[in-house]
């Protein structure tokens, strides 16, 4: 069971089950904890070798027992997701923990991974149960649904679930290149139905200085 | 419509988003609705609707500019948004909010800034760094940390000072006690037994309202472009046209005189 304790600092209740976690991530425990690292995010040797290959690499730990264990990050903000058979789409640096029975995988995310600056790669976590994302302040949860589609700043993408589509808009013009841009020459266009969690800053991209 | 419990504390839509006010502390929702918003470049996390981004130099943009814009050389910084919908703007997680403006004027460091109405004018300050807002309006500037208001007279910690509003008087305010004397004259050069770091402040009188940050963790500056290389205007680098100082050893802050004068030699 994860909840937050505070916007900065996840505690999750276990009772035998395990969670996965960012290796490192443990601030305290109490009870009896066992603390595993998982080599390759627990995805076998194709997932090891997956990352590996990808560049979107993710040290995790596996932490089971009985007790209360609190996992925190850099002082990051904290934002819940629960997961009911959907897949939730996130960059692996902002992934904080997954309950142990969710799968986590890699997928391509092609050009609006590339103009995040983070790799044309990212990862996913699916199945049921809850997941902990981090995000540099709040989240701010923006809802996607087939009237009201969303267009996203790929500096302050942290993460997106549900059934959504996306597109990679560029508005570089002539003007960009001569210093007179709008400043949002990237974006990326969500549609379909499903969540976008997008953070109150901007990662440095190359789309931030254009 | 699937729904997600748990997914955090509330998710939003475009109906239920805010319209020109904070969604949280870190990120503030705009409404257009054809309108037209100035807001710095690179700012704008996220839309609903349909919006164009477009540099000051636009050339759709002239007559707009040349009411509310006034710091030629710093456009580049500042985009134009325009269209319907709701934008949310947030700035390196630092808190954001918005002021209004009657009928007034209120400088702020340009750091500051995140975005204003067109039925503002924004002008550089004749102190350099800052900007001056003047009109009727609403503007979000950024702070690290909440903003405090204070009522003048007042003291305040230059790394604190955000900007202020309708007050005239802006100057520099020195704690003269503390280097008085040969040990006071030591004292402030060497910083050695004493120097509090609070020796320097900026004083305001009159009338007004004084915006403090609530860290002295200042905020990335942004250049507010070059002033008219004139004489007699405060950071143009200019030579002076009167009398010239004595020449001597360069001054540190807050010092009264030289040396010589100080022990009466």
């Amino acid at each position: 069971m994860f909840r937050l304790q505070g916007s900065k600092v996840l505690a999750v209740d276990m009772t035998g089950d395990a969670v996965k976690a960012k290796n490192g991530s443990m601030v305290a425990y109490d009870g009896q904890m066992a603390f595993k690292k998982m080599s390759g995010g627990g995805e076998g040797l194709r997932g090891m070798v997956t990352r590996r290959l990808t560049g979107e690499q993710m040290t995790l730990m596996e932490v089971k027992g009985h007790g209360t264990c609190w996992f925190a990050d850099r002082a990051s903000e904290i934002n819940l997701v629960s997961l009911q058979g959907d897949k939730l789409y996130v960059e692996s640096s902002n992934l904080l923990a997954t309950d142990g029975g969710l799968r986590t995988g890699t997928s391509f995310t092609g050009m609006r991974g590339a103009s995040q600056g983070n790799g044309l790669f990212t990862t996913t976590v699916e199945g049921h149960g809850q997941a902990a994302i981090m995000s540099d302040g709040p989240a701010v949860v923006l809802r996607v649904s087939a009237q009201y589609p969303l267009t996203v700043d790929p500096g302050a993408y942290v993460a997106h679930q549900g059934n959504l589509r996306q597109s990679f808009q560029s508005g570089v013009t002539f003007r960009t290149l001569m210093g007179e841009g709008g400043g949002e020459a990237f974006q990326i266009r969500f549609e379909g139905d499903g969540l976008v969690y997008v953070q109150p800053s901007e990662r440095n991209t190359i789309a931030g200085d254009v | 419509m699937s729904h997600y419990p748990g997914a955090g504390p509330t998710v939003y839509d475009p109906m239920t988003l805010p319209s020109d006010d904070n969604v949280n502390a870190y990120t503030f929702c705009v409404e257009l609705k054809g309108s037209q918003w100035f807001l710095q470049k690179g700012k704008m996390i996220a839309y609903y609707g349909s919006m164009e981004f477009n540099g000051v130099g636009h050339g759709g943009l002239d007559r707009l500019v040349r009411t509310s814009f006034h710091s030629p050389l710093h456009a580049s910084d500042w985009v134009v948004a325009q269209g319907s919908g709701k934008m949310l703007l947030a700035d390196r997680a630092f808190d954001v909010n918005s002021y209004d403006l009657e009928d007034g004027n209120l400088t702020i460091r340009s750091g500051n800034l995140l975005a204003f109405q067109p039925s503002l004018a924004l002008k550089q300050s004749i102190v350099p760094g800052f900007l001056t807002l003047i009109g009727t309006g609403k503007f979000v500037a950024a702070s690290n940390g909440p903003v405090v208001f204070m009522e003048p007279p007042i003291r305040v910690d230059p790394q604190a000072l955000v900007g202020w509003a309708d007050c005239p008087s802006p100057c520099h305010h020195y704690d003269h006690g503390y280097m008085t004397g040969v040990m006071g004259g030591l004292r402030a050069l060497t910083g050695l037994g004493g120097a509090s770091g609070e020796e320097h402040q900026f004083e305001f009188v009159g009338a007004g309202t004084v915006l403090l940050q609530s860290t002295e963790t200042l905020m990335a500056e942004h250049a507010t472009g070059a002033v008219p290389p004139d004489a007699g205007v405060p950071g143009s680098g200019a030579p002076h046209t009167g009398p010239s100082q004595v020449a001597g050893a360069p001054r540190l802050p807050g010092q009264l005189g030289d040396l010589q004068r100080r022990f009466g030699l």
